[in-house]
């Protein structure tokens, strides 16, 4: 067993404390806004409790007059095909890496480290002018099939997979007839489905909160839940008490599926942590 | 299946996954800004405004409305209280936009009633939400209210709109005051306006006992001091943003008693120097800040700034009268809002101005696929005083009667007695261009650094020292005439 001084523990608890103010400070105002009228927001201090705690005028006014309904549809609609082709792609890509020597092989995993290394912003001006060309601009369509890439981390969360699922399951398949898409889809996928799990979770949150991207590609009409949150932002004016409220809506999902699936993202996290 | 062809479909899948990694956002994270400024429309859409020749422009009459019924244009506006309504707060405080003030959603229904064209109105919070779109030449976007773009990219963004010999007829000396290059007028702007000037609560000046602006500055100075000793804060600046410090190219022309005191810093070695009017303006303003006339606290958005004139913890704002009708829709539940008024900026030494320009400006895309129907309807705005009035300004084609919103009342009295002159925005020309690239050279034009780092280097959290300011002077004067030389440019 360590030993832990009294001043090492009381250290620790220090840091721990200050680190959750940090954390939960910028939230207060946020909950506290998002109660009070038009007119409070403007009268007083962020820091200044709502006089009332059930006035709940700007939750309504956000979903009503953002289309945070619609929003949330849309996102929906887009995570699903993306994470879904995202991590078939990548699931398959890791398979395709781990299981076969082949030539370029390494080339390969080098050209997907690369990907790393390029900003976002710096491909975009092309990117935007193929989907223009492409005819997806301001359809869901541009977005999914940006969001179904494969990332480098991705693929390294599912080599780490691999590497506890022993290659003589993928031989008994063979022997006994099975293909490669049969030994890969019925044998091996599954297997790999805590890997699955980390990804889904952890793309999911990054898509579910990326405002850049649809925001560049999508119209009024299919916005997601970011940029119809940015809808409320004015040229000149913004409603802020409005605004919190609506990043309140936005939070609960994101809350409800850690809260289900937290052990998944404790295990994912650490399983990314894992050698390369 | 063979060992091939399942090689091959993986390759495929690794080949698609590489293209579509570019952008990927997933888990690591996003990034941000904007496609880069300088990627040009399309081929088709450049040449478009070389291949024409004799007149462009084309009035109500000249256009086939027959042929355009049914069609659909789109039209983006960063003005979304013309669109959803006014901001404003119902009986328990709480906000709601206020439709009644959706003037140009009323407008675009009436013109799809009369001409069977329909308008489909986006509003946009910045000029980077859509400037994609614009270097695509995206036909989704018909018509924009124009921002503050420099001739090139009006060149490269926007249809041609008339020839600006075509307009003067039709708009008089305003006609040279809308966004041109000498030859095509880019976007029209159906309507005057009176730029920066007072804009007020009379309530709040009457409560520390003025009825009105003062007409010289040290009485102006005088208002201030009265309203900070009343705890109110004499002007909403709105500093937190660097767009308002803009006002200051008016008060110099004030300050001048000419219209050019922005350009003709070409002249001067010290344009930043209180010798030009351009320095001394700024000068004023900072003085004033030190003096505590502008806002003591940061308003989060100029709605919260527009709100504490309307409500009366502020007295004034320098802006334009763009401003009034906006506040007005802003006064709290009982209040009359025609107690914000509009009047002329005080006498700086050289007699009373107040700036007046076209106003209210929209253009066509050239990525537009409709074209036609995009000018239809500016005509039709351009022949739409009352919903020009609603906004604040005075609609002025030749042939259209203007309807004077009450808000010009003091400013028109004091021009028709003579006690305030009227000086019109200076046109673009090689002085002002040159100018602008001047202290872009020297990187002073963007965020309007040429006043603000000169205001922001005034510390008045501590007893002021103006040495700092002074040096501040001296360096972006030396900035200044180092780019003039560098780009060998000079007043004309």
């Amino acid at each position: 067993m360590i030993y832990e001084s009294t001043l090492y523990k009381v250290l620790r608890y220090v840091i721990l404390v200050l680190a959750c103010v940090f954390v939960l400070i910028p939230l207060i105002p946020l909950v506290f806004m998002a109660f009070k009228t038009g007119a409070e927001y403007s009268a007083t201090s962020v820091l200044t409790p709502p006089s009332n705690f059930f006035n709940f005028y700007n939750f309504s006014y956000a979903i009503r007059v953002g289309k945070l309904g619609k929003a949330f549809l849309n996102t929906a609609i887009i995570l699903v095909i993306s994470l879904f082709f995202q991590i078939v792609f990548t699931s398959m890509v890791a398979y395709v890496l781990h299981r076969f020597d082949f030539v370029g092989r390494k080339v390969v995993k080098t050209l997907f480290t690369l990907t790393m290394f390029i900003p976002v912003v710096a491909t975009q001006t092309l990117i935007f002018r193929m989907m223009y060309a492409a005819k997806l601009i301001n359809t869901m369509w541009s977005v999914v099939l940006l969001y179904s890439g494969v990332g480098i981390v991705g693929i390294y969360i599912m080599l780490n997979q691999l590497d506890t699922i022993s290659k003589e399951i993928d031989e008994a398949a063979w022997i006994d007839g099975a293909g490669f898409f049969y030994t890969f889809f019925r044998i091996i996928f599954p297997l790999m489905r805590p890997a699955c799990t980390t990804l889904l979770i952890i793309n999911g949150i990054g898509l579910y909160n990326d405002f850049y991207i649809p925001n560049l590609y999508l119209n009024s009409d299919v916005q997601t839940f970011t940029v119809a949150l940015y809808k409320f932002y004015g040229s000149m004016s913004t409603p802020f008490e409005i605004v919190s409220a609506a990043i309140i809506i936005g939070m609960i999902p994101i809350i409800i599926i850690f809260l289900f699936l937290q052990k998944y993202i404790y295990n994912g996290l650490a399983a990314g942590s894992v050698k390369m | 299946m063979n060992k091939k062809i399942f090689s091959a479909v993986a390759c495929t899948a690794i080949v698609a996954s590489l293209f579509s990694a570019c952008g990927n956002t997933g888990s690591s994270g996003s990034g941000s800004g904007t496609v880069s400024n300088d990627a040009p429309a399309q081929s088709e859409a450049d040449n478009s405004a070389t291949a024409l020749s004799g007149g462009v422009y084309k009035s109500i009459q000249d256009l086939d409305t027959e042929s355009l019924k049914g069609k659909t244009i789109t039209l983006y506006t960063h003005g979304g209280n013309r669109v959803l309504g006014e901001e404003k707060k119902d009986e328990n405080g709480n906000t709601y936009r206020d439709e009644s003030y959706a003037y140009l959603k009323h407008l675009a229904e009436q013109f799809e009633k009369d001409y069977g064209i329909h308008v489909d109105l986006q509003v946009n919070s910045t000029e980077d939400d859509i400037r994609p779109l614009l270097q695509t030449a995206d036909p989704g976007i018909d018509i924009y209210t124009s921002p503050n773009w420099t001739v090139e990219e009006w060149q490269q963004y926007a249809e041609p709109y008339a020839l600006l010999s075509e307009l003067t007829p039709l708009y008089g000396d305003y006609a040279a005051t809308m966004y041109n290059d000498g030859t095509y007028v880019y976007a029209l702007m159906p309507a005057k306006t009176y730029n920066n000037a007072v804009v007020y609560n009379e309530e709040t000046i009457k409560s520390v006992g003025y009825d009105s602006i003062p007409t010289t500055q040290a009485e102006f100075e005088n208002l201030c001091q009265a309203l900070r000793d009343a705890g109110i804060d004499p002007i909403a600046m709105h500093r937190v943003e660097n767009w308002p410090l803009s006002t200051m190219r008016d008060f110099a022309n004030y300050v001048a008693g000419s219209n050019d005191a922005f350009p003709s810093m070409l002249k001067s070695d010290t344009p930043f120097s209180e010798s030009h009017p351009m320095g001394k303006t700024i000068r004023m303003y900072t003085d004033w800040k030190s003096r505590g006339f502008f806002e003591a606290d940061t308003y989060t958005d100029f709605g919260v700034a527009m709100d504490v004139v309307g409500n009366g913890k502020a007295g004034m704002m320098l802006f334009g009268a763009w401003v009034v009708p906006q506040i007005q829709g802003r006064c709290p539940e009982g209040t009359d809002p025609s107690v914000i008024k509009f009047a002329p900026a005080p006498d700086f030494g050289k007699g009373q101005y107040v700036m007046a320009a076209a106003a209210d400006s929209y253009f066509i895309s050239k990525g537009s696929d409709d074209k036609e129907a995009a000018r239809l309807f500016i005509e039709y705005i351009s022949e739409s005083p009352q919903y020009l009035a609603d906004s604040g300004y005075i609609a002025m084609k030749k042939g259209v009667t203007p309807v004077v919103p009450e808000l010009y009342k003091i400013i028109d009295d004091a021009v028709e007695a003579g006690t305030c002159k009227v000086l019109y925005n200076y046109a673009t020309d090689d002085n002002s261009i040159n100018n602008e690239a001047v202290l872009s050279e020297a990187n002073l034009l963007a965020d309007e650094k040429y006043a603000g780092n000169l205001f922001d280097s005034l510390d008045v959290t501590k007893d002021p020292d103006w040495s700092a300011y002074d040096a501040q002077v001296d360096k972006q004067n030396k900035a200044y005439v180092e780019a003039r030389e560098d780009l060998g440019v000079s007043w004309k």
